[in-house]
């Protein structure tokens, strides 16, 4: 988004008064091997699913806090989203999944050796949760110990 | 998603993240988080734009060899718009008379799909199967059939299809019905226009189709009931 100061009035209250946790420290991991030997896996809060599993629900008070898992040598075609939000222009996302989904675009940073390799799996959250405290408690750690199952170096975190 | 950089990297993961508000990543603090100028839907820059694309991801991972953080960069590259609304485009009443069962002069929405439907095939088929249609499980060539459910229901606030499934409400069905109905339209209109800009194809779709009147039609019987279930979901129907 552009700064708030440049947005219009309503724009810039629909952004400010979406609650938004606080944090005052923060944990920090540095990558121990060359970002060109590191295992990615890609996070996504654009609410996606495979074909065929359930949805995100809509109504879930406070956000719906589960995640769907997509493997990353999903098909194009296999991958749906039930982000219904309206804070956004679903359009791009039609024309091109990588605008917040990079599929494509991680394959090919393989191929160019500037990351070693991408995870099995990857993993979406719905977003724009108003209240992540089951993300933090709950599904979060979950998608966190699979990545770690996995040997996952690197989590790329990427909303819509 | 911003806490998600929290939770995984106090579980011992390396985070980088990307972040469309920089004043909510100044609250939240994620470890690595590149703010970028983009609106909303558009995070990565620009669709079919893989250079673009890139230079940010590249950015974003350049994060990775600060030494301390948290980091919160600035992408440096043009925003663009800010929000971009569909809903700011309404049609007007006189361009579009709906009919019902198609006896009327005007376009009735279940034909205008059925004529839209070798464009929707040709964009599917042009890339390689990829659609965002599906989301209620009905093949789009029973589409006619999510039609008539969107029709009864605007004509007497009830209606259900045997297609839903039990563990769905009817108003998050209709909400399924009419994104994947969207999806078609705006997949179809793509195909038939390849250089159309967002704001053109919903100029088009909420200005000129039929299918946007039943749908505004539909919103409108769901604002009317006392469910509020049914209200919160008729604010998201037509955008």
């Amino acid at each position: 988004m552009p700064r708030l100061d440049a947005l219009s009035e309503v724009e810039r209250k629909t952004i400010t008064f979406f609650p938004c946790m606080e944090f005052d420290g923060t944990p920090w991991v540095p990558l121990d091997k060359p970002l060109s030997e590191s295992k990615v896996a890609l996070i996504s809060t654009a609410g996606l699913h495979v074909r065929g599993d359930k949805p995100f629900i809509s109504d879930f008070k406070g956000g719906d806090p589960s995640f769907r898992v997509i493997p990353s040598n999903s098909k194009p075609g296999d991958i749906l989203q039930s982000h219904v939000s309206i804070g956004f222009d679903h359009t791009g996302f039609y024309k091109d999944i990588n605008i917040a989904f990079p599929i494509d675009r991680l394959r090919e940073l393989v191929e160019r050796r500037v990351i070693g390799s991408v995870s099995e799996n990857y993993y979406s959250f719905m977003g724009a949760i108003r209240d992540p405290r089951r993300v933090i408690d709950n599904t979060g750690p979950e998608v966190a110990q699979l990545l770690k199952d996995e040997g996952v170096d690197l989590a790329f975190l990427v909303p819509i | 998603m911003s806490v998600l950089g929290h939770v995984f990297e106090g579980a011992g993961i390396s985070t980088v993240s990307v972040a469309l508000v920089r004043e909510h990543a100044e609250k939240v603090k994620p470890p690595r988080s590149l703010f970028v100028p983009f609106p909303y839907g558009h995070t990565l820059g620009k669709p079919n734009d893989a250079e673009l694309q890139h230079s940010v991801i590249a950015a974003a991972l350049d994060l990775l060899s600060r030494p301390s953080g948290p980091v919160l960069a600035d992408f440096d590259g043009e925003g663009g718009p800010g929000l971009i609304q569909a809903s700011a485009v309404q049609p007007s009443a006189a361009s579009i008379q709906r009919t019902g069962n198609g006896t009327g002069n005007g376009t009735n929405p279940a034909d205008e799909l059925t004529s839209m439907r070798e464009l929707y095939e040709r964009w599917v088929a042009d890339h390689d199967g990829r659609t965002m249609v599906g989301l209620s499980g009905i093949p789009q060539r029973r589409f006619r059939g999510t039609v008539r459910f969107l029709e009864e229901f605007a004509e007497n606030g009830g209606a259900d299809m045997k297609e839903r499934p039990e563990d769905v409400s009817v108003p998050q069905y209709l909400r399924y019905c009419v994104d994947d109905i969207k999806a078609f339209y705006y997949e179809a209109r793509m195909a038939q226009r390849s250089k159309a800009t967002e704001e053109e194809i919903h100029t088009w779709f909420w200005g000129e189709t039929a299918m946007a009147k039943l749908i505004l039609d539909v919103a409108k019987r769901m604002n009317e009931t006392d469910d509020s279930e049914l209200k919160s979901f008729a604010y998201g129907l037509a955008r």
